[in-house]
């Protein structure tokens, strides 16, 4: 046993000091490797940790959401629609919501418009989000100029900017009075956005949904569950593209890999023979290119994984905001709640060091069974 | 000591590039003595030795070493055999560049798994013996000729072989370093061991040290002198 653990020893100590001879190539590899580790982990992090985000901030929000469709769209609301709602049996409690998009020609991008239920503000005030504040240059005090829908300007007062934790989601988000809100979009005071529905018993959402929809036909009932899918699906969607344009750049490493190594030049085949003719087995040689193997691919594996957990959760994830996030304008500057989990790590360990260990250990496997008495003949 | 009985031995067998290297041959290889096998290039000398160190198996007939059938041996016996009994000097003296003249001369014991400390202080020995223990750390591609010759030698020993199989040791060494590498032989024959040299060098095949002289020609002994 012992003998065995020595053994093993010896021959990592040769293989560093193999591996160290031909830094220069090995230096490349192991580059070239680091990067496409770093590429997929950073698509993994940020998917998960995006998806993880929503749906913690979704924990917040109301179990379902009744919205008014006209030929298969979106409409606003009756207010009146709510006490129909409040009559279902297990309904706690029905309220009207008020939100919308306003494009700002100024900034050149498009606001998140909410009357906030928390925070009480005046007919002309306004909170705005960190984007926004960037973008118009506007802070707490300054006034912004809104047009309204018939084209009559707006003077409001920003009243304070929305804090940068929450950065992700309220980039672009501007809050604002129910008065301010139907003065800028003509919207009457017996409409509403859409009606948020509290219920007592969790288990019974689905129900509830589907007797709000049998009582209200026009309406659809969009309940949090399914929210959370679509954040999923499209997280997943977008992660997706990122894999699969990366999926080339994993198919040209592992052929970089096996050219590598099925390449060995007569140098190295010339050592194998030495190493064979003084009393190498072919498993011993195995092992070493096992090691050289190991060495390269755990030190590219764990490198990437570092670069690609900074880049994601201390750096923004700067090389994939335009695909992942999806924003136009607005880019949010925020920080990611680092989260890994195991079986992300696995599945990366799964695509990057098993492809070049098996793109890897075929050449070397031909290259060990070289027959000692070549050596003799060099 | 080592007996080959019948031995053939044929390259690229029933291709067109088919060549026949070893023509039913046997000979008895005593312990102890030096043994030279000389010949033209061609005459299968280091094809003999290959067979005689266990790198290669004849295409037919039996080779015994002491006392035991070695032919039908599956790899890693033979490599066992080969790394306990056998220590090799090429003609090239294939030392391995861009590691250290001490870690070239370990390289044959790493398999045995001999704790590291204890592979450095026999290697540092044996660096001893021959003067190189000041170029232990140096690189092998620095060193000269009859250095480098010396750490051949040196990881040779490094296992403790009974057997010494040299391969044209002297072809690129000046006649003083050959006369040197023959009074290393002399060395080690008193020391008990049994020595194999392949060599087309009179310096070798007459000199005082060699009690045999084996010559061979296309494959077969023409003479398989006096022991």
């Amino acid at each position: 046993m012992i003998r065995s653990i020595e053994k093993q020893r010896n021959i990592l100590d040769f293989t560093l000091s193999s591996l160290w001879r031909r830094w220069g190539k090995n230096l490349a590899l192991v580059v070239v490797y680091t990067l496409v580790v770093f590429s997929l982990g950073s698509v993994m992090f940020f998917t998960q940790a995006l998806k993880n985000e929503a749906a913690i901030i979704l924990r917040g929000t109301p179990e379902i959401i009744v919205q008014k469709l006209v030929a298969g769209r979106h409409e606003l609301i009756p207010v009146a629609y709510a006490q129909k709602i409040s009559a279902i049996r297990g309904v706690e409690a029905v309220k009207d919501r008020l939100w919308g998009y306003y494009f700002d020609p100024v900034g050149q991008a498009n606001y998140t418009l909410m009357v906030p239920e928390a925070i009480d503000l005046n007919d002309n005030e306004i909170v705005v989000g960190a984007g926004i504040s960037r973008v118009r240059r506007v802070f707490r005090g300054n006034a912004m100029v809104l047009r309204t829908f018939d084209g009559r300007p707006v003077n409001l007062f920003v009243k304070g900017i929305l804090s940068p934790e929450s950065e992700l989601l309220s980039s672009d988000l501007m809050l604002i009075s129910a008065t301010g809100f139907r003065r800028l979009f003509g919207v009457s005071q017996n409409d509403a956005t859409d009606l948020t529905v509290k219920v007592l018993n969790k288990k019974e959402i689905p129900t509830i949904a589907a007797k709000i929809v049998d009582t209200l036909p026009d309406t659809r009932a969009i309940t949090r569950d399914e929210i959370l899918r679509t954040y999923d699906a499209v997280f997943d969607w977008r992660g997706g593209i990122m894999i699969a344009i990366l999926a080339g750049a994993v198919l040209a490493f592992l052929i970089f890999a096996w050219d590598k190594a099925a390449g060995l030049s007569a140098e190295e085949k010339r050592e194998i023979g030495i190493l064979k003719a003084i009393g190498w087995e072919t498993t011993d040689v195995l092992q070493m290119k096992f090691w050289e193997g190991m060495v390269v691919s755990l030190s590219s594996f764990f490198l990437g994984v570092i670069l690609a957990y900074f880049h994601i959760f201390y750096a923004s994830a700067t090389l994939f905001e335009p695909v992942l996030k999806g924003w136009s304008t607005l880019y949010p500057d925020f920080r990611l709640t680092p989260f890994i989990s195991g079986y992300q790590i696995a599945i990366l360990f799964f695509f990057t060091v098993i492809p070049y260990t098996v793109a890897t250990i075929i050449p070397a496997w031909r290259a060990a069974t070289i027959d000692p008495d070549v050596v003799m003949r060099f | 000591m080592i007996e080959l009985q019948n031995i053939r031995k044929v390259f690229n067998e029933g291709r067109p590039n088919e060549y026949i290297a070893l023509h039913d041959l046997s000979l008895f290889i005593a312990a102890h003595q030096v043994t030279a096998l000389t010949g033209p290039s061609g005459s299968g000398k280091t094809t003999l030795l290959s067979l005689l160190g266990c790198m290669a198996r004849p295409t037919a007939g039996r080779i015994v070493l002491q006392g035991r059938e070695i032919t039908s041996l599956p790899e890693r016996f033979l490599t066992d055999i080969r790394r306990k009994t056998f220590g090799f000097i090429f003609q090239q003296f294939n030392l391995l560049n861009g590691i250290s003249v001490i870690e070239n001369v370990m390289l044959p014991a790493y398999p045995l798994g001999e704790p590291f400390s204890t592979l450095k202080q026999k290697a540092l020995g044996l660096l001893e013996l021959f003067n190189l223990a000041h170029k232990a750390a140096a690189k092998v591609e620095w060193l000269s000729g009859g250095e480098a010759q010396r750490t051949a030698i040196a990881r040779a020993l490094v296992n403790h072989p009974e057997v010494i199989i040299a391969d044209e040791p002297t072809a690129h060494l000046d006649t003083r370093l050959s006369r040197e590498f023959m009074d290393i032989m002399r060395d080690f024959k008193a020391q008990g061991k049994t020595i194999l040299i392949a060599s087309h060098d009179p310096l070798v095949h007459e000199s005082q040290v060699v009690d045999r002289v084996v010559r061979m020609r296309d494959g077969r002994i023409i003479d398989s002198g006096a022991i």
